[in-house]
């Protein structure tokens, strides 16, 4: 008995000296003694190999040969960002930097997540304000205090397929349309059981636009405030007009958009539809009709501002932008990064993805005079809107109601009105909190 | 004291230890914890903490949308919990026969549960598909045209979750029922055979009876874990159409991670704890009349 108890005493001390020596080998630096690690935290997947992947590795390591003492470890979060970031700001373990989104920086920049950069700004005197639009560079601003450097962005805008509109017989869309001209079309361009005039989405990022063009608003700001807003009879006006062109078949109900599987754009499947620039990477990777053609490619698309009822259409833009954790311990390190990563060099490089349009205007100009798809966005970007989130703390909540306010109505067949009301009053009880 | 028990005084706390520290750990010291915060109305990110006495529980006494995920949640126990005691008590029977490569049933029936409840949930996502799903496409070869979007729809979506969990939670149930079936001894229903009863009736009267401590530990445990689903709502529903799946779990993580309202988000749970341990009390009373009406018997 004795004998047997020694012997698990001396397996279990074994096995604890073991893990102890392990454990320091296992988190053992490989890096040079004297080497700052800038840890880079953002919302992207796994790494896949491809060849954007090794444009951004190539970048990351040119700046540690321009900086041999420094190390840049990115640490990609693809799922609840939000919730992640804060927890380890909570848990004091922080990135360095962090990628902002705009649609959820309120949380970050109200509660100190992240820190002001307007004195590195102020001291370094090679930095230029006026490289970037003024209107991406003041989302993430309170005052004369900045949060966040903006890196690139896009506004929402009506891709449409010119080979459909020729095809169709019908003239392209003009920038200053309205919503009658618009549904015209999409009927137009619709074919039973092939092709539908207009691809909607239930995402409110998608969609929010439409209320703003019909002449309403989703939400009072200070204090945020959605019942008279969201259930305002515009916004009642611009769900009835989404109900209805499902209802007739111009677009495809939640479920058909959800049963095709594809993004029904890029599938040649519709002719219109809603997005950002970063669906020019989908287009451009479209799927192949069984002659091996890709159903659509970058020439059969067209762009355009959005169907308004205002006098000027408007839309939402999102950005993501680099800012400096209030627990970074090399701050000055960490702004020399971000001045390189929006640089003109890097971000001319880093841009040629097509992910998104460089917030710096020389950047964005350079590429808008090499393609008139990239050109097509650059009028848009002076009537773009921050979205609520950059200001409103707990917009994912508003939006989440408004998911399913949308889903009640095309897939539950509410009234638009009470479909809105209901949304609206469950805002303001949890603002209300 | 033989030298025997006095080692195993010395050893004995030492051996448990181990156990005793992750449940002091993991459990009892956060449970504690979180009744602390329950008290306070805690924004995490900010930091800010103001007691606030009972306020957070007052609040969600009267907070609609907290007691319909709480109804969800007994809608979807009602209907899984009574579902997947009949599938795993079905299988059991059906995988306790004396035949060749039983064992081999066994464990297909068991597979699913030792499987990633997120990669279970990501394949019923595409078995309930309004067009391309499983369900309807097998309709369609029945000739009946269905394009219900089981998951957005109000009136099937809470089914479509209860109708996944239940199956996919077949295994354990197959394996604690399939316990309690070979620990019945032969000889009851040799004499019952002997006295002429038939196999249902020997069902009802045998096994039935028998199993009652397996099927009131099932139940148990069921009615548990199903107050606290999560995972499948999470990833298949988000709570829609409608807040009909927003299941009080989900409600209480939206609360906290989504919304960070800490301190509320922390008295929602001991509401949770409150109800799940009511309903455990009331099993209890009613489990202990039925037996003691049995061993009468």
């Amino acid at each position: 008995m004795r004998c047997v108890l020694y012997s698990q005493v001396r397996i279990t001390h074994a096995l604890l000296a073991a893990f102890a020596l392990l454990t320091p080998l296992a988190c053992a630096p490989s890096d040079a003694p004297g080497t700052i690690v800038l840890h880079v935290a953002n919302w992207g997947g796994a790494k896949e190999g491809t060849e954007d992947d090794k444009r951004v590795e190539d970048i990351y390591r040119e700046f540690e040969r321009q900086n041999p003492d420094v190390r840049i470890q990115e640490e990609s979060v693809p799922q609840d960002y939000v919730a992640k970031m804060a927890l380890a700001y909570v848990a004091k373990a922080q990135p360095d930097i962090m990628m902002l989104d705009l649609s959820s920086s309120a949380l970050f920049i109200n509660c100190g997540v992240v820190s002001d950069v307007s004195p590195l700004m102020q001291a370094d005197k090679s930095f230029r304000q006026e490289d970037f639009f003024p209107n991406v560079f003041a989302a993430a601003t309170r005052g004369d205090k900045v949060y966040a450097i903006p890196l690139d962005f896009t506004p929402m805008v009506m891709y449409y397929n010119k080979r459909m509109f020729d095809q169709a017989g019908v003239p392209y869309p003009k920038d200053d349309w309205d919503f009658a001209e618009f549904q015209a079309l999409a009927r137009k361009l619709t074919i039973k059981d092939k092709q539908y005039g207009f691809a909607f989405k239930n995402w409110p990022a998608g969609w929010v636009m439409w209320l703003w063009n019909a002449g309403g608003d989703h939400l009072k700001q200070d204090p945020p405030t959605a019942t008279g807003y969201l259930d305002s009879r515009d916004c009642v006006k611009a769900v009835t007009f989404i109900k209805d062109l499902v209802a007739e078949g111009s677009a495809p109900s939640i479920s058909q958009a959800a049963a095709a599987g594809v993004d029904l754009f890029a599938n040649g499947q519709a002719a219109m539809t809603i997005s950002g620039h970063w669906d020019l990477m989908t287009y451009k990777n479209a799927p192949k009709d069984a002659n091996g053609k890709p159903k659509i490619t970058w020439g059969d698309i067209g762009v355009v501002p959005l169907p308004h009822e205002v006098p000027q259409s408007q839309t939402v833009m999102y950005e993501s932008g680099y800012a400096i954790t209030s627990q970074c311990k090399h701050k000055h390190l960490a702004w020399k990064f971000i001045r390189y990563m929006t640089s003109h060099d890097v971000q001319a490089k880093y841009q040629f993805s097509g992910i998104a349009v460089s917030a710096r205007k020389d950047v964005a100009e350079e590429r808008a005079r090499a393609s008139e798809l990239e050109a097509s966005f650059l009028p848009i970007i002076p009537s773009c809107r921050p979205p609520y989130g950059s200001k409103v703390e707990g917009y994912e909540f508003v939006e989440d109601q408004m998911t399913k306010a949308m889903d009640s109505v095309i897939q539950n067949s509410r009234d638009p009105y009470q479909a809105l009301h209901k949304a609206a009053q469950a805002i303001d009880r949890e603002f209300a909190k | 004291m033989s030298s025997t028990a006095t080692r195993r005084s010395r050893f004995g706390p030492l051996f448990v230890a181990p156990a005793f520290i992750h449940l002091l750990v993991f459990a009892l010291v956060p449970i504690a914890y979180a009744g602390y915060l329950s008290l306070f109305k805690l924004h995490l990110i900010r930091g800010q903490m103001h007691f606030v006495g009972l306020t957070n529980y007052g609040y969600t006494f009267g907070d609609a949308s907290f007691w319909n995920a709480m109804w969800n949640s007994a809608r979807y126990a009602l209907m899984s919990v009574p579902l997947g005691m009949a599938l795993g008590l079905g299988v059991a029977l059906l995988v306790n026969q004396k035949l060749k490569g039983v064992t081999i049933f066994r464990t297909i029936f068991y597979i699913p549960s030792i499987a990633s409840g997120i990669a279970l949930s990501m394949l019923w996502i595409y078995v309930f598909l309004p067009k391309t799903g499983m369900i309807n496409t097998a309709l369609g070869w029945v000739g009946i045209t269905n394009e219900t979007d089981f998951l957005a729809n109000v009136h099937w979506a809470m089914l479509a979750l209860v109708v996944m969990t239940a199956l996919n939670g077949v295994g354990p149930k197959m394996i604690l029922f399939l316990a309690g079936l070979l620990n019945v001894p032969p000889e009851l229903y040799e004499a019952a055979q002997i006295d002429g009863a038939s196999r249902p009736r020997q069902f009802w009267r045998i096994t039935l009876p028998m199993l009652a401590p397996t099927t009131f530990f099932v139940m148990v445990t069921s009615t548990i874990a199903a107050m606290q689903v999560f995972t499948p709502v999470y990833l298949m529903t988000k709570g829609g159409p409608e807040d009909t799946t927003d299941v009080v779990g989900y409600h209480i993580y939206q609360e906290s991670w989504v919304r960070f309202n800490t301190g509320l988000a922390a008295a929602q749970s001991f509401i949770l704890l409150a109800v799940i341990a009511a309903i455990a009390v009331v099993q209890f009373r009613l489990q202990k009349n039925q037996l003691k009406g049995y061993s009468t018997a």
